[in-house]
């Protein structure tokens, strides 16, 4: 028995002190969805998943990304993976690459990686842009509303 | 023996969500929905290294996201906010601890339903060790020093040079301007 409790207590000691720097292999996988600013889709500040996303939320959009809130990218399936570079540029606190590309929605080719909980993407091409499509100020008008000129 | 063995095996199963880092926490309620006080001890880190291996000097110099990986489980938490009501993150806010053991106060956001593990709002920092907290209000001074000609009136993101070149070219709602103007005449009426 004592040799089951030692065993039992290295099994736990080899899980709790496994290095932390040890090094995922991503996954090559191609990747269609939005990219939107983490923080108001996570945090529900500004509203519902569906209000943050898309042409309503553009503005904001940019407001975040230039801020430095951490750029995601909305898989069509709901999954959101955290943006680490775009096509070769690391620049993923309030870089240029990913503030022009605000609310587009794009198909990558690129690496995917998990940890704790989340989901991390680098991608290597995109291979498509189509834009902003999901528009969503029809439903939603502006997120928030002071993203907009005060109308006179 | 099962007895004696199973603690051992559900406190390595625990996931993170349901550790409490409460104890001791002041952080200030963002009345979110998924938010609960965390303070915590972690080492700061650029996350592209860490889960990549691309490891510049100094976490990239401020253009990379940064982490922290706790302390007493290995976990990286990722900062995606700091302490300002004002559109910035937490990266800049961390920078100047790049490599080094903190410990951090604020809220963690769990909604495993959107995909949000070990997100995370800094509201104060400070070096392992240090006595005396740092607010995560650095950021819009930073900004402010950055953009000396975009002084004026009204918040940061009414005057940042870039963001007002990406509204000139797409307008507020990125379609172009074309259709931005009709957008903007229909939501007036």
């Amino acid at each position: 028995m004592k040799n089951l409790i030692r065993a039992g207590l290295g099994l736990f000691a080899a899980i709790a002190l496994q290095p932390a720097t040890a090094f995922a292999e991503g996954e090559r996988m191609t990747v269609t969805g939005e990219f939107i600013d983490t923080w108001c889709y996570f945090s529900g500040v500004m509203g519902s998943t569906d209000a943050v996303v898309g042409s309503a939320h553009h503005t904001c959009a940019t407001w975040c990304s230039a801020g430095g809130i951490p750029v995601g990218l909305l898989a069509e399936d709901g999954t959101v993976y955290m943006v680490l570079k775009i096509e070769g540029d690391d620049a993923n606190n309030s870089g240029n690459t990913q503030l022009t590309l605000a609310s587009d929605t794009i198909t990558a080719d690129g690496l995917v990686y998990k940890r704790d909980g989340l989901n991390y993407i680098v991608v290597e091409k995109i291979v498509e842009n189509a834009g902003i499509t999901r528009l969503t100020h029809e439903d939603f008008g502006a997120v928030p509303p002071f993203a907009i000129p005060e109308a006179n | 023996m099962r007895a004696l063995l199973a603690p051992l095996f559900v406190l390595a199963a625990l996931p993170a969500a349901a550790q409490d880092f409460s104890a001791g926490s002041t952080a200030k309620p963002w009345n979110l929905y998924a938010e609960t006080p965390a303070m915590f001890d972690a080492k700061v880190v650029d996350i592209t290294c860490e889960i990549t291996g691309d490891c510049p000097a100094d976490c990239g110099a401020g253009a990379r996201q940064l982490g922290l990986l706790r302390s007493v489980d290995g976990v990286l938490v990722y900062p995606n906010k700091n302490a300002q009501a004002a559109f910035s993150g937490a990266a800049q806010e961390l920078l100047p601890y790049c490599g080094q053991d903190v410990q951090v106060d604020g809220l963690m956001l769990v909604d495993p339903e959107i995909g949000a593990n070990n997100i995370y709002l800094v509201q104060k920092i400070r070096a392992a060790g240090a006595a005396d907290w740092v607010e995560a209000k650095q950021w819009t001074k930073d900004w402010a020093a950055a953009n000396p000609d975009a002084a004026g009136e009204g918040p940061w993101y009414s005057r940042d040079p870039r963001i007002l070149a990406e509204i000139a070219t797409d307008g507020y709602f990125g379609l172009g301007l074309e259709q931005d103007a009709v957008i903007l005449k229909e939501l007036s009426e």
